[in-house]
């Protein structure tokens, strides 16, 4: 019987049953043999420089230590366009390795092995980015942090990276070639430089959407006197999984992916993909950011709303001064800076009976006017708020302990001085707060002579004050201390009101 | 027939690599002989469904791989070792023998003991740990062999499986093909014509895309009587088949 005469042979095979345990295997091979590893130790020195030692010299508050991190995006930063090239890299890997034919010619259809090789990928580039942000927290952590955790941003930078090795694994298996991987990590690196760019620029819109945008998303008090609004996060997690779903399933959408009930499920899977990322855009479009975060009113939560509880910690500056606990390490600065005013103002009419932190609030609607972003006197009795989240605290982007007892006195006496205190004041408030704050300890050529808003973070800029308000300050220090008491007594709800020309100092 | 070709014909452009082939096969080793861009490849790329004809029809293990799921069912049942074998260099022999075992959608509990079998069948058992990178361009090729024999096929397809081994491994080797060859349809694609005198039951000639020779290595043989050409009588033959076509 010669070869062309034999019948065919007939071995029935059943289809296995054990298609997901397969695949488990499958993608425990990939895991073992998957590139990322190699660049993860590059990532951990960028994520270190870039992203961890500057959030490390903060203070122990993990709203401000992550919103360099999370806030800003840096994390994601220092992921993305590694991760976009290894995973260009990867997805490149069955052409650049001419191993399309073999794989091609066995039972799993392209888009499953494809899979496969993605998800172990994915694992690696997001399992690194959960570690290195675990072992971020720990050392972060140490001793003792207060706040909530923004737990809803940490997932939204893991989608991000998801997303950006999704999209790079698609580039490297649609246009598979040695440049791939160069231009996938650029492309992620340029992405992400957008984004921060648009974050800068955009107060709303659309651009909330973006993973970097910092704006309405992490509140200065956010997680001590209010939670971490989940609303945007909530979004961006959608947005960037709708890229991610959408990439992976424009791999199967081919031909050569796989067959006709497998490029469906493609197709369905790339369309819920963008349908994700359309609406999340759409989310966007409805955000509304409010003094403590951004609120997306389909997405919220009123238990969102619910203020942290606390019990505050308080010392003595003259009148009982209360913060909350997080800020228990600025206490001490705090009495410092208000016991030398207090002493010149109590009994005043207006004065404060006593001082309180509030809660600091985002920039937009009430707080132009200051409220929520610089101290204010108000109710009756005058209680003076102290919303020191908004205040650049000692260690902070080059503050001193010095400085930031300074920046209050100068907030104190202005917020006493100036109703409203969002204004920079009339000639006759200025001269008057120059000589509060010089029997605070504050020279009079040391003064700022105006009070900018907002208030500047950094390092206060000083300046002569002008002639007639120079010369109106010298007389008024040079009065005897009753006699000035005793004037302000009689004349500080008018100088509040800004009714007093300097020709009407004394 | 576990292989049935009518008419079957590829042309890349106007480049026309397979002109009406017609053939069947059953189990057997099939040489497929033919110089330089005879279509030898195209030829069996057609047979391991990577590559679809331009026209003709094609059957193979009784179904036609135009349909999805009857490709998929060839496919289950095939082995196919491509004349270019691309391999992952950071993989170990049994990494890359598994992944295409897995990929063949063997059952997950059987793949361990075919893996090692398959890597014993072609005499690297010793290299199992090996990262690909390393192994020699022999090696590479046996490993080839390992992952398409692994899910013991029906159909295998070799392109030019001997190149790069040794004599001795050429002798084991083809010994290995007459093994395949009591159950399966072995088809060889080759242009060392001692491997179809040693283990091929059938060979055909391919030249220029067509199919200038059909029949048993002694027919071959046979018609090389009086041809000047070749040191062996099978070369002789495979000469004065491709001489009187061309001319």
């Amino acid at each position: 019987m010669t070869v062309t005469s034999a019948p065919v042979r007939s071995t029935p095979r059943q289809a296995p049953q054990a298609a997901p345990r397969n695949m488990a295997r499958l993608l425990w091979v990939e895991l073992r043999h998957n590139a990322m590893p190699l660049v993860l130790p590059l990532i951990a020195v960028i994520f270190w420089f870039d992203s961890y030692r500057i959030a490390a010299t903060l203070p122990p508050l993990w709203n401000t230590r992550l919103y360099y991190i999370l806030g800003q995006g840096h994390a994601l930063l220092d992921f993305a366009p590694f991760v976009a090239g290894v995973a260009a890299w990867m997805g490149s890997r069955d052409t650049r390795r001419g191993t399309g034919d073999l794989v091609t010619a066995t039972v799993r259809p392209r888009w499953e092995a494809q899979l496969a090789t993605w998800a172990a990928t994915v694992i690696w580039a997001v399992g690194a980015y959960l570690v290195f942000v675990a072992v971020t927290l720990v050392l972060l952590g140490r001793p003792d942090v207060w706040g909530g955790l923004p737990w809803w941003s940490v997932a939204a930078d893991g989608v991000g990276v998801a997303a950006f090795a999704s999209a790079g694994f698609a580039l490297g298996a649609s246009f598979p070639g040695r440049f791939i991987t160069p231009i996938a990590a650029f492309a992620g690196f340029f992405a992400m430089g957008i984004s921060s760019q648009i974050g800068f620029s955009a107060s709303g819109g659309w651009a909330l959407i973006l993973p970097t945008m910092s704006t309405g998303n992490f509140g200065q008090d956010a997680g001590i006197f209010y939670q971490f609004l989940p609303d945007l996060p909530m979004a961006r997690v959608m947005f960037l999984a709708g890229i991610a779903v959408t990439a992976v399933g424009l791999l199967g959408l081919p031909v050569s992916a796989g067959g006709p009930r497998l490029r469906r499920s493609a197709a369905a899977v790339t369309v819920t993909g963008a349908a994700a990322v359309v609406a999340a855009v759409a989310l966007a479009f409805t955000a509304q950011v409010g003094p403590y975060g951004t609120v997306i009113p389909a997405l919220h939560d009123a238990a969102s709303d619910r203020p942290v509880p606390y019990t505050p910690v308080c010392g003595n500056a003259g009148i009982p001064v209360c913060l909350q606990p997080a800020y228990r390490p600025y206490l001490s600065d705090v009495t410092t800076a208000l016991r030398p005013v207090i002493s010149q103002v109590t009994g005043l009419p207006g004065a404060p009976v006593r001082a309180s932190q509030s809660a600091a609030i985002f920039a937009t609607g009430a707080a132009l006017k200051g409220l929520g972003q610089i101290p204010a006197l108000g109710g009756s009795p005058p209680v003076l708020s102290l919303p020191l989240g908004a205040i650049s605290l000692p260690d902070s982007f080059g503050q001193d302990s010095p400085s930031f007892i300074s920046q209050l006195k100068v907030e104190f006496v202005h917020a006493l001085v100036v109703s409203g205190g969002a204004t920079y004041g009339n000639p006759a408030q200025q001269a008057v707060e120059a000589v509060l704050l010089q029997n605070a300890g504050i020279p009079l050529a040391a003064q700022p002579h105006a009070i900018p808003w907002p208030i500047s973070s950094g390092p206060r800029q000083t300046a002569t004050y002008p002639q007639p308000i120079a010369a109106a300050a010298q007389r008024l220090a040079a009065m005897p201390a009753t006699t000035r008491r005793a004037w302000l007594a009689a004349h500080l709800p008018a100088l509040r009101a800004g009714r007093l020309t300097l020709g009407q100092l004394p | 027939m576990n292989v049935e070709l009518t008419e079957l014909t590829r042309r890349f452009g106007r480049t026309q690599a397979v002109v009406g082939v017609t053939l069947k096969a059953g189990p057997g080793v099939f040489g497929l002989l033919g110089p330089n861009g005879a279509g030898k490849t195209s030829l069996l790329r057609m047979m391991a469904t990577v590559l679809p004809p331009t026209s003709g029809t094609l059957r193979l293990l009784g179904r036609d791989p135009d349909g999805y799921g009857p490709r998929r069912e060839i496919r289950r049942r095939l082995g196919y070792l491509p004349q270019n074998l691309g391999y992952y260099p950071g993989f170990t022999v049994t990494d890359f023998i598994e992944y295409f075992a897995l990929l063949k959608d063997m059952p997950p509990g059987q793949v361990p003991r075919a893996v090692a079998a398959a890597i014993e069948q072609v005499g690297l058992g010793d290299k199992a740990r090996a990262k690909m990178r390393t192994l020699s361009g022999g090696m590479l090729r046996r490993a080839g062999i390992a992952q398409a024999i692994v899910n013991e096929p029906e159909l295998l397809l070799l392109d030019e499986p001997t190149a790069g081994l040794d004599p001795e491994q050429r002798v084991a080797f083809r010994s290995l093909l007459r093994e395949f060859g009591q159950r399966a349809t072995v088809i060889v694609s080759t242009h060392l014509v001692e491997d179809v005198a040693a283990a091929c039951s059938e060979v055909t000639l391919m030249d220029a895309g067509r199919m200038v020779f059909h029949g048993t290595p002694g027919e071959l043989i046979a018609r090389g009587e009086g041809h000047g050409v070749g040191d062996a009588p099978l070369e002789r033959g495979y000469s004065a088949v491709l001489a009187a076509a061309r001319s």
